[in-house]
């Protein structure tokens, strides 16, 4: 069992014929995930990867019923693209998009919770679990990197995601499933709400949190463990210590104002509810080692 | 974006809501006309994007033509870049509120933040006493119907025609909101006048940056920036921030070169500047450099760990940029990721010693700045050793 997507979940490809759309493709499906049909507007007919390409969601999974949906699809016609897979029935999300209009991305959510669907994203390299599946773009060949394992990961940071998860394997330790809530301040689903899968999911053991300044996931996740909704160990790393006040560091929802957001007042509520906080990378998979023991003894 | 005080006002009239009379003024003289025309005494406002200009000094009332002059040459010549300067009639206060619209991300929805206390710091008074903040939300599908504007007018204490007012300047603050895909809408203070009117003291405009595709008039010009670098790279699409240190970052995602920042403050270094050539920039290297140079850095740091920003091709912009324009300050790189051991291999060329471990380069990067500024040090060029 993984968290979101798996072997089992049979994948609709929307943006299929762009270039990260066709690129990605190949790569979901070299990892194994179960890529059924593709959908770019006026292209039906064609085939990408040997996958069959349609006009609409609705003609795609008329021919081939789907489980989930990731979008290749520009931001400014994310909104769309998300409707217009709620609508036929898809109820697993993922878009990379970056840059999705701030008005949009509430009315994502709301639709969203309105027919109980998952969004994950935008602003995000999407979700993958190592030697299984992935909806997204990741290097899983990186071996150093994307090892299967153990330890769940969720995370606001591409980047981010690859120097962490590089500790993590360094640590011994291997990843289960990674998630990427993405870097926008109004994401499709927040740290929190993906805790009680990792909960639920026997194959995780721990799970890594990478969060950064700005908003509040971090505090949410702290309210998690605190009530009891999160039992298992939980290691985070928080970007942004140092970053001045008031600057936006890269990421739309990575600012401090008002004072809050700060990645002090968010360690501190991480530490008071019993989580492990990492300062630097390498500590993340010293922290695990402390809290899990050594892998290779395990 | 957030636009200046002037434009937001204009957005706001536009909408209904009732603004002092305006005109804008770019020279003293200017300045002095706008002020005998609307009557003393009136109010100089310094079209700066900055918080507290009330206590900086950079707002001013004045009663004659002369001091209007001399007001308006001491705030155009002074520290604060002001290019520009509203001239307002003054109006004559009863009482002041607060009133916002902004997004409250971890709802997913719009929020009216309002206030009895007009003209202090939200944010402030948030903390201090936030039983004094009426929230009201705002649902996605709903919007902000009559009956919720009249829930936060009476919230506030007010009657009459006061509320009713009240009320209807809010629901225009809500159509400027949508229209203009703010991420935030603010009128602080509105002002009760003695003549019971209600009048935007003030006036906040934010625009989603994501969303400025959909407004053509408002791309923002050199005034909206702090830095012509900063200027520049907006223009490029290249995520950048300025600051006074010693390392230019030139690294990939916005994740990793916040956390590189951190740890160059931790090891006692500083930045002077925040760029990010990953994701849809990188094969700009060229560029970045270029932009990094300005800043004229003791060291230009690399830290990048790539998925689609191919390590390889990162690498080669690197080696074009650095024979372009032969920085003399020396280069820590640490590229990593997709095509990493061809990008080892052209940073050799160069006679770079490409890094593997953040944490490693960032500490080299802080013990170069550290010796070159040592008096009588003198930067290697081109090289890291």
């Amino acid at each position: 069992m993984s968290v979101f997507i798996d072997r089992s979940d049979r994948v609709l490809v929307q943006g299929i014929t762009g270039g990260e759309g066709t690129f990605w493709t190949k790569h979901m499906r070299d990892l194994g995930t179960d890529v059924t049909a593709g959908v770019t507007p006026g292209k039906e007919g064609q085939s990408v990867e040997g996958v069959p390409v349609y006009h609409t969601v609705r003609r795609a999974v008329a021919e081939h019923p789907a489980d989930a949906a990731m979008l290749f699809v520009p931001p400014r016609f994310t909104k769309d693209a998300v409707l217009e897979a709620l609508d036929a029935g898809i109820r697993k999300v993922v878009t990379i998009a970056d840059g999705i209009p701030l008005h949009e991305a509430l009315e994502i959510r709301a639709a969203a919770r309105s027919c109980g669907a998952r969004v994950v994203g935008g602003n995000t390299s999407g979700v993958i679990s190592p030697g299984r599946a992935m909806m997204g773009m990741f290097p899983y060949w990186i071996e150093r990197v994307y090892r299967p394992g153990r330890i769940g990961v969720m995370t606001r940071s591409g980047s981010l995601t690859n120097e962490v998860a590089a500790m993590i394997v360094r640590a011994g330790f291997g990843v289960s499933s990674l998630l990427g809530v993405g870097g926008d301040s109004v994401p499709g689903t927040r740290f929190a709400e993906f805790l009680p899968d990792f909960q639920a999911d026997p194959e995780t053991d721990a799970v890594v949190v990478i969060g950064e300044l700005g908003g509040t996931m971090e505090e949410e996740v702290a309210e998690a463990i605190e009530s009891g909704t999160f039992r298992k160990p939980l290691v985070a790393f928080l970007g942004g210590r140092n970053a001045p006040k008031g600057k936006r560091m890269g990421h739309a929802g990575a600012i401090v104002t008002g004072g809050k957001g700060t990645v002090e007042g968010k360690t501190a509520a991480l530490r008071r509810a019993g989580a492990a906080v990492a300062d630097r990378p390498r500590l993340v998979g010293e922290l695990l080692r402390e809290i899990l023991g050594d892998p290779a003894q395990i | 974006m957030k636009l200046h005080e002037h434009e937001a006002k204009e957005v706001f009239a536009s909408e209904g809501i009732p603004v002092p009379r305006p005109v804008l003024a770019t020279d003293p003289d200017a300045a002095a006309r706008a002020a005998r025309d609307l009557g003393f005494p009136c109010v100089l406002k310094s079209q700066v994007l900055r918080g507290g200009r009330g206590k900086a000094g950079l707002i001013k009332l004045v009663r004659t033509e002369p001091e209007a002059r001399d007001t308006a040459a001491a705030l155009f010549g002074g520290p604060h870049g002001v290019r520009k300067i509203l001239v307002e009639e003054a109006v004559d206060i009863d009482r002041e509120l607060y009133l916002s619209i902004t997004v409250d991300p971890a709802a997913a929805e719009a929020v009216v933040l309002v206030c009895s206390e007009g003209g202090v710091e939200i944010e402030d008074l948030a903390a201090r006493s936030p039983e004094k903040i009426v929230r009201e939300r705002v649902p996605p599908a709903e919007g902000l119907s009559p009956y919720r504007a009249r829930n936060v007018a009476y919230a506030l204490g007010l009657s009459g025609e006061a509320a009713k007012k009240t009320a209807g300047i809010l629901e225009a603050l809500w159509r400027v909101f949508r229209k203009n895909d703010a991420e935030l809408a603010e009128i602080n203070p509105l002002f009760l006048t003695k003549d019971g009117l209600v009048v935007a003291g003030d006036g906040k405009l934010a625009i989603d940056d994501n969303s400025l595709f959909r407004h053509p008039g408002r791309e923002p010009g050199r005034d909206y920036y702090d830095s012509d670098a900063a200027f520049e790279s907006a223009a490029e699409g290249i995520p950048y921030l300025q600051f006074d240190g010693d390392i230019s970052l030139m690294c990939a995602g916005a994740g990793l070169t916040t956390v590189v920042y951190d740890l160059i403050v931790d090891e006692g270094g500083s930045v002077a500047n925040y760029l990010e050539f990953g994701g849809p920039n990188y094969k700009k290297a060229v560029r970045a450099m270029e932009l990094c140079l300005k800043n004229d850095p003791k060291v230009i740091l690399i830290v990048t760990f790539g998925t689609i920003a191919r390590a390889d091709v990162m690498a080669e912009g690197i080696a074009d940029a650095v024979k372009r324009l032969a920085p003399k300050c020396p280069i820590v790189a640490c590229i990593r990721g997709t095509g990493e051991e061809k990008a080892v291999e052209t940073l050799r060329g160069l006679g770079l010693d490409p890094l593997f471990d953040t944490e490693e380069a960032v500490r080299r990067a802080v013990a170069l700045a550290a010796a070159a500024r040592a008096p009588g040090a003198a930067p290697k060029a081109g090289g890291s050793k």
